[in-house]
């Protein structure tokens, strides 16, 4: 392909300089904006039914053969084509024209596309420019502070492991608070998003506010993410190829690394001499920071290559994507293969259809440790025995541990300090194997093929009627395996085992929609209306192997033990009508009103429907008479909408209860009766027959705005969403013989405004530089928590820090006493020991002054939603030479670090007070159930940064090359954490309940990546 | 054109996805609705099975897994002057500290169990109507049976507690959290065992039976102290059901089923979800902690003096710890030099079956039954049943008399780590005063406040102050 798009290139320069042939001819000319006279480089020059094609120099010149009668077309993005019939001339100037309309950008809205400036809802769109060069594994993480309104977090950062993103806070209690992701037109789950290519994207449109995200009715409660891929624009097809490499490293701690030297130091201090096991450590020798093992860091590469083109029936795009994540955790590793096939025909004036192919496969190695287990090791434990190390084995206990092996603690006990025998000395404080072996002799995968696929027919009836037909799906099939090897546990071989376990989804869908378009003189009218259908089917087994004997056969049949065989089938099923009706008059007042009914499977016969509808109005206030020769003020629009919106998503952790939650279920079970397995029935939910849509019902009041000829643009929202009826999986009393019984119950207000500022701050010839600033607030309020009002939860029963969720407060806040003062050293059973140790206790104050602590003197403790997310973009183009860079933070967000209690060895008992002399101890409790370890979570980042150079024409056209792209780019360079925050990602949250929000157990660390970049077209 | 014949018929596949009536209610394909159970003899039995799987509790280590009955020792012998942690950290040294909190996740645990337990035995008796007059009757006994075994642990362990006498919903909260007093808990637990003795026979050991269920009211009856006379008569019933002691005394925790088993929970090994991890944590770091129902200094000099052969198989030294002694009852990987087999490949997946009631039980409760809260007996029946426990130790000199306390250190020598002490000291109206002293030897921290468990917080919590908290938490 390459050779033949050569010779066609060479024959063109040829054709230069061979002289007038009698019909064919060269045409030259310059190309100019007309609204500046100024030359435009890179406009397409293509002859209409042919292949040829060629594109301005720097200098706005073309040269390009032609024949007389042929159609040339001159287009450029932002500018209106422009197509002229060659009569004799051979040379023509062209000035292009601004394109208005271009300028009024085009948003997706779902089943259809609107003109930006005739929106009348919240919505957002991020044109994929360069994101694809933000060296991340996943799009979603791309996103960071690109959308106002749009928070995106990396809560768990193990390589291609999924952000949280939240389109206005968090509204849903139990059910997912995801936004609906739709891939064109298609609806798909968040994983999918592991999944997609950036490179295969074309643009994202955020529908915020309700009246925007009504049309999906009871998904978009959560605010829809509408995705559309690349297609490919007729004339000459391109070819590309994007990619990048980089190094990835972690953001560390220092608090979380204690060495043996400073706790020798500390003792020597407080104490005047230092204890035998200090004594001991230091001996050792070892002071070794874990994180330095377990954040290994990695590299990260992606490559993908596209051919996109077509001509005026048929429009192409074919690409192939490759991406490998090494992550920053030891082990775990991401790789990514994917490929989609686009393809768009029109059969004569009336009909058009098209598909959309594309599947993908990714195999996720994981990162089977916890970081707070592994962190909270001594420092003096090393990975691996040396030669060093050896000689303090306690050889009456390990004779066999040689060079090499996993050091263990307990290996180091009973070591005769003074060689006299006079005191043995033990310094382990577990008896679990080395931290390091637990990960690298684990190996849990996550294997995932997709197969997306969508494909439509499209019949115009009469003028401005057509009618589209789509059959989309997905399937997914994901296998899931973990080899737990030999040497990953203590108990060795007796604790080996393997689990794999495969489960695939198939989802179906049909759209099928009238659209109708029209223009009466000052009237603009479009309407949608249709209905659709879904079902989604899943099926999977599962199995355990154990009795393995070595590591040499990792698959099942090597187990001797077959349990835990399992096997599963769910279905879900999906109907809806939908319809909408935009009006317009003078394209001043615009009016659109929409309604969706949609039915699910998933709630009881009562309450399968709802209705989910929907008005907008705006009023574009510049177009008026007073405004509209203005320069000063060159765009400004008013809008308002309410609408409904809902969500049926349920998150119990049972995907049977999530998907029958109407039913009273029951699953099988055994027991023991004689010696033999005996089938049980048992029940499995509380059944809720009455479950129904949550809802929730938003006001959004908006204002675009353009000063001095959209020098500056941007807009302002106000929202106001409350949810109702909210789907809570709330616990209950466990004399019903349950923990937790679905219910609707309560009510959630999220309200904030949005501000957008897009700043073109110089523009010339030679320097561009352009200033994007997003904010969003939000504040999230409990209003109505039944006579669940004021519950108290915590999550882990053996560290029970609580959280209460009480109305006129966040969804959840953090509950507990308040540090009063820190109990001094001498009052510790043995404050250095073991190393990096802190106290478990503090004084709490006595809030109430009752003279006694009890739950009385414990209050809130903070809040785990942030209240400002901002971002700062700047981009600047200088020549050739671009550099952007992203600034973006989030402030007023806590997290109750419980990784504090597990690094600094809260529990271990020489942390505790001595009851015998320390005094006040009622005015004890331990730091988890206080405010010591709830810390700001806020931060401010240097999200990414990307320096590119762009090679001139001439030089690219000599190596055969239409655009070449080289640049550097990096994601959180810089990441300042608040005071007092002691983690490595303050982003970082532990998967719990809503209502138990903002548990952070040391977590995965924030990922640094530089990369080095390429983009060719040709 | 040809192709709108194509074209047609895509655009009419669309509509013709047919939306049937149905389409919205798809059937569940792997559970049933109980709407659709429990018709039949047959259903009725498997949720008869399912009681015992609550009672068998779930061998993991996630917090909302209930462990049930695998977890009663650190509520009960950690509780008492048998066992404690082997290092003494974490929420389960609070025990042995007599420092627990009403937040313990043990014991809300055993709390929430327990609570399965009669949930799952009153879906049974609620569904009764479809038995068949030949079953009704046994199911109900069996039902009651379980229903009464878990009342009384709990109203022993925690004193007042809600009383749930059928399936309640989450929004009967003035049933779910009002403590209703001991008296009417044990009302309910006389009046279920009277209906399970009537209605069940002796035909299993993991199920409940006819003997299980007089053994288990002639305890209530000893513990209530009320009814010597009726507890003698249920006991000597028993005894002459055809139960025996097993002449090893080793035998009784390997192998399943024996003649001295009266109930027993049913275990299978290797399998997560039949297997228990009870006895691997009793272990130097074996099981999921390192080292639980390690054997105290008392238990070990009580052993000692009375045990006789029965020492050998109730405690060892820990060879990775040698200051440190383990129970070695139930081993789930052997001991060669007892002779004992390994029962499971992974220790962790153990098989021994629990043994709730057994033979030498009986016949010491019929000894205590006879003193009938007296100091002393030395009636023939007493003097029998006492000596047949003692020969199969090899303790084979005569009694002429039994005092209370040769009773209670017969009790504790021969049904040691077995769950016990903890409630016949109680029982025994010495509870206070052994553990007192046991608390002040080793400087813990008792409190006669200490004999009940907190409420759990998590129930207090949720309550909305409907529910009290025990006195001392």
């Amino acid at each position: 392909m390459k050779i033949r798009f050569l010779t066609i290139f060479i024959m063109l320069i040829l054709c230069q300089y061979s002289g007038i042939a009698q019909d064919t001819f060269m045409l030259s000319g310059t190309v100019t904006a007309k609204s500046d006279g100024v030359p435009i480089p890179g406009v397409n020059v293509l002859v209409a039914n042919s292949n040829k094609g060629v594109v301005t120099d720097f200098d706005g010149n073309y040269s390009i053969s032609v024949t007389k009668g042929d159609k040339v077309s001159y287009s450029f993005i932002g500018f209106t084509e422009q197509t002229i019939t060659v009569s004799d001339q051979q040379t023509i100037d062209i000035a292009l024209e601004q394109d208005l309309e271009e300028l009024d950008e085009v948003v997706v809205v779902g089943y259809g596309t609107q003109k930006k400036t005739s929106l009348t809802g919240a919505i957002s769109k991020v044109t994929n420019e360069a994101l694809d060069q933000i060296p991340t594994s996943r799009v979603d993480d791309a996103l960071v502070g690109q959308v106002a309104g749009v928070n995106i977090q990396a809560t768990e950062a193990e390589a291609g492991s999924a952000p949280t993103i939240r389109i206005r806070g968090t509204g849903s209690l139990t059910g997912s608070s995801d936004p609906l992701i739709v891939v064109d037109g298609l609806v798909v789950d968040n994983d999918f998003l592991g999944s997609l290519d950036m490179s295969e994207v074309e643009s994202f449109d955020v529908l915020k506010d309700a009246a925007s995200a009504a049309i999906y009715g009871s998904r978009g409660g959560n605010g829809v993410i509408l995705i559309t891929t690349k297609q490919g624009k007729s004339g000459k097809t391109v070819f590309s190829y994007q990619g990048y490499t980089g190094l990835k490293s972690a953001k560390q701690s220092d608090a979380y690394y204690f060495s043996v030297a400073e706790t020798a130091a500390a003792e020597l201090a407080f104490a005047g001499t230092l204890s035998d096991r200090t004594k001991y450590l230091q001996k050792i020798g070892i002071d070794q920071d874990w994180q330095d093992i377990i954040f290994d860091g990695g590299k990260i590469e992606s490559h993908e290559v596209s051919a996109r083109g077509g001509n005026e029936t048929t429009k192409f795009s074919v690409s192939f994507g490759y991406l490998h994540d090494e992550g920053v955790l030891l082990t775990d590793d991401y790789k990514r293969y994917n490929a989609r096939l686009k393809i768009d025909t029109k059969v004569g004036e009336r009909f058009s259809f098209g598909g959309n192919l594309a599947p993908s496969y990714t195999n996720t190695r994981r990162f089977d440790g916890s970081t707070h287990d592994i962190l909270r090791q001594p420092p003096w434990l090393p990975l691996y025995h040396d030669e060093n190390t050896i000689q303090y084995v306690d050889r009456n206990v390990y004779p066999d541990v040689q060079i090499g092996d996993y050091a263990v603690q307990r290996h180091f006990d009973n070591y005769d300090y003074y060689g006299d025998g006079s005191s043995l000395i033990d310094i382990s404080d577990t008896s679990n194997t080395n931290p390091g072996a637990k990960v690298l002799e684990r190996d849990q995968n996550d294997y995932k093929f997709k197969l997306f696929g969508s494909f439509y027919g499209e019949y115009k009836i009469a003028k401005g009627l057509k009618f589209k037909a789509t059959l989309s799906g997905d399937y997914q099939d994901t296998r899931r395996d973990r080899w737990q090897g030999v040497l990953s546990s203590r108990n060795g071989a007796a604790d080996a085992s393997y689990e794999v376990s495969d489960e695939n989804r198939i989802h179906i869908a049909t759209e099928n929609y009238f659209t109708y378009d029209r223009t009466f003189g000052k009237h603009d009218v479009e309407a949608v209306a249709g209905f659709s259908a879904e079902k989604w089917d899943y099926e999977g087994n599962s199995s355990l192997g154990t009795g393995y004997t070595s590591d040499l056969i990792q698959t099942l049949t090597a187990a001797t033990v077959l349990s835990e065989l399992d096997s599963w089938i769910y279905a879900e099923r999906f109907q809806s009508y939908f319809g909408r009706l935009n009006y317009a008059f003078d394209d001043k007042y615009l009016f659109s009103a929409s309604f969706r009914r949609d039915g699910s499977s998933v709630f009881g016969m009562d309450s399968k429907y709802g209705n989910f509808p929907a008005v907008s109005a705006g009023w574009r206030i510049s177009q008026e008479n007073f405004l509209i020769n203005s320069d000063a003020i060159s765009n400004l629009k008013l809008r308002v909408s309410y609408g409904y919106t809902g969500n049926k998503d349920l998150n119990t952790g049972n995907d049977i209860i999530d998907l029958y939650p109407a039913l009273s279920l029951l699953g099988p079970s055994s027991a023991t009766i004689e010696g033999s397995l005996e089938s049980a029935y048992i029940a499995l939910n509380i059944a809720n027959p009455d479950l129904q849509w949550e809802r929730s019902k938003e006001i959004n009041l908006g204002l675009d705005y353009g000063f001095f000829r959209n020098r500056i643009t941007g807009s302002v929202d106000y929202y106001n969403r409350t949810s109702d009826q909210l789907l809570l999986d709330n616990p209950v009393s466990s004399t019903t013989g349950f923990r937790s019984a679905l219910v609707n119950i309560g009510e959630v207000v999220n309200s904030g405004f949005e501000f957008e500022l897009r700043t073109r701050n110089i523009s010339n010839q030679n320097f561009k530089w352009t200033t994007t600033f997003l904010a969003s607030m939000n504040d999230n309020e409990l209003t109505d928590f039944a006579d669940s009002n004021g519950q108290i939860q915590f999550v882990d029963d053996k560290r029970a820090a609580e959280w209460i969720n009480l109305e006129g407060q966040p969804i959840s806040s953090f509950y507990g006493w308040v540090v009063d003062d820190q109990v001094p050293l001498e009052y510790l059973q043995q404050p250095f020991w073991p190393v990096g140790g802190q106290a478990q206790d503090v004084y709490v104050k006595d809030l109430n002054g009752d003279g006694l602590i009890d739950d009385d003197d414990k209050t809130i403790l903070g809040s785990p939603y942030p209240d400002l997310v901002w971002s700062v973009t700047n981009d600047f183009q200088i020549g050739n030479l671009d550099v952007s860079f992203l600034f973006q933070g989030s402030h007023g967000a806590e997290v109750r670090n419980m990784g504090d209690q597990y690094l600094f060895n809260h529990f271990n008992s020489g942390q505790d007070f001595d009851p015998s002399i320390t005094p006040n101890q009622e005015f004890i409790r331990e730091k988890i159930f206080t405010n010591s370890i709830v810390q700001d979570a806020s931060y401010v980042a240097l999200r990414t940064v990307n320096v590119g150079f762009n090679f001139p024409k001439d030089v690219t056209q000599n190596i055969g090359l239409s655009n070449l792209r080289l640049y550097v780019a990096g994601q959180n360079l810089l990441y300042f954490t608040a005071d007092g925050y002691t983690g490595f990602n303050p982003e970082s949250i532990y998967e719990t309940s809503p209502t138990t929000y903002g548990y952070q157990r040391a977590g995965s660390p924030i990922a640094r990546t530089i990369s080095l970049g390429l983009n060719a077209e040709f | 054109m040809k192709i709108y014949k194509y074209i047609g018929i895509v655009l009419l596949a669309g509509f013709a996805w047919s939306c049937g009536d149905d389409f919205l209610d798809p059937v569940p394909e792997s559970a049933v609705t109980s709407d659709a159970y429990f018709e039949n003899d047959e259903q009725i039995e498997s949720g008869i099975i399912g009681m015992y799987d609550a009672i068998q509790g779930v061998n993991s280590n996630d917090l909302d897994d209930n462990f049930s009955v695998q977890r009663e020792y650190y509520i009960t012998e950690m509780r008492s002057d048998n066992t404690r942690t082997k290092s003494g950290e974490g929420e389960a040294a609070q025990f042995e500290n007599y420092t627990v909190t009403a937040s313990n996740g043990i014991v809300a645990n055993y709390y929430i169990s327990f609570y399965e337990i009669i949930y799952r035995a009153n879906l049974v008796l609620q569904n009764l109507d479809a038995a068949s007059a030949a079953k009704a009757g046994a199911f109900e006994g069996e039902a009651k049976f379980v229903r009464a075994y878990a009342y009384f642990n709990l109203v022993r362990l925690f004193g007042d507690i809600p009383l749930i006498d059928r399936v309640i919903g989450p929004s009967d909260k003035e049933t779910a959290y009002t403590r209703v007093a001991k008296d009417q808990v044990y009302d309910l637990i006389i009046s279920d065992l009277e209906v399970a003795i009537a209605n069940l026979n002796n035909n299993y050991k993991n199920r409940a039976s006819k003997a299980a269920a007089q053994t288990l009211l002639a305890k209530v009856y000893l513990t209530l102290g009320t009814n010597y006379g009726e507890a003698q008569t249920l006991l000597e019933s028993v005894m002459n059901s055809g139960y025996d002691l097993e002449p090893n005394f080793q035998d009784v925790f390997y192998t399943e089923g024996n003649d001295e088993v009266i109930f027993a929970v049913g275990y299978t090994s290797d399998l997560v979800s039949d297997s228990q991890n009870i006895s691997a944590e009793w272990l130097n770091s074996v099981g999921r902690t390192s080292g639980m129902n390690y054997v105290t200094t008392e238990a070990r000099a009580a052993l000692d003096e009375f045990g006789g052969d029965r020492t050998v198989y109730s405690y060892r030294q820990d060879a990775a710890q040698p200051t440190q002694y383990q129970v070695v009852k139930y081993l789930p990987n052997g001991d060669d030099n007892l002779g004992i087999q390994a029962t499971s490949n992974n220790p962790e997946l153990a098989g021994n079956d629990w043994i709730v009631l057994r033979y030498a039980d009986v016949l010491l409760m019929h000894v205590e039954a006879i003193m009938a809260g007296g100091q002393e007996t030395s009636a023939t029946a007493a003097l029998n049943s006492f000596q047949k426990v003692r020969n199969r130790a090899g303790i084979t000199t005569p009694v002429t008399s039994i005092t209370k306390q040769d009773l209670l250190d017969e009790r504790r020598v021969e049904l040691a780590f077995e769950n016990h002490r903890f409630f016949d000291l109680v029982r025994f109206g010495v509870a206070q005063e052994v553990l007192s002293k046991y608390s002040d030897d080793n400087g813990y921290g008792f409190s006669a406040t200490d004999l009940l468990l907190p409420i759990p917080q998590r129930e207090i919590n949720l309550s909305n102050g409907l529910m009290t908290q025990n006195p001392g938490y």
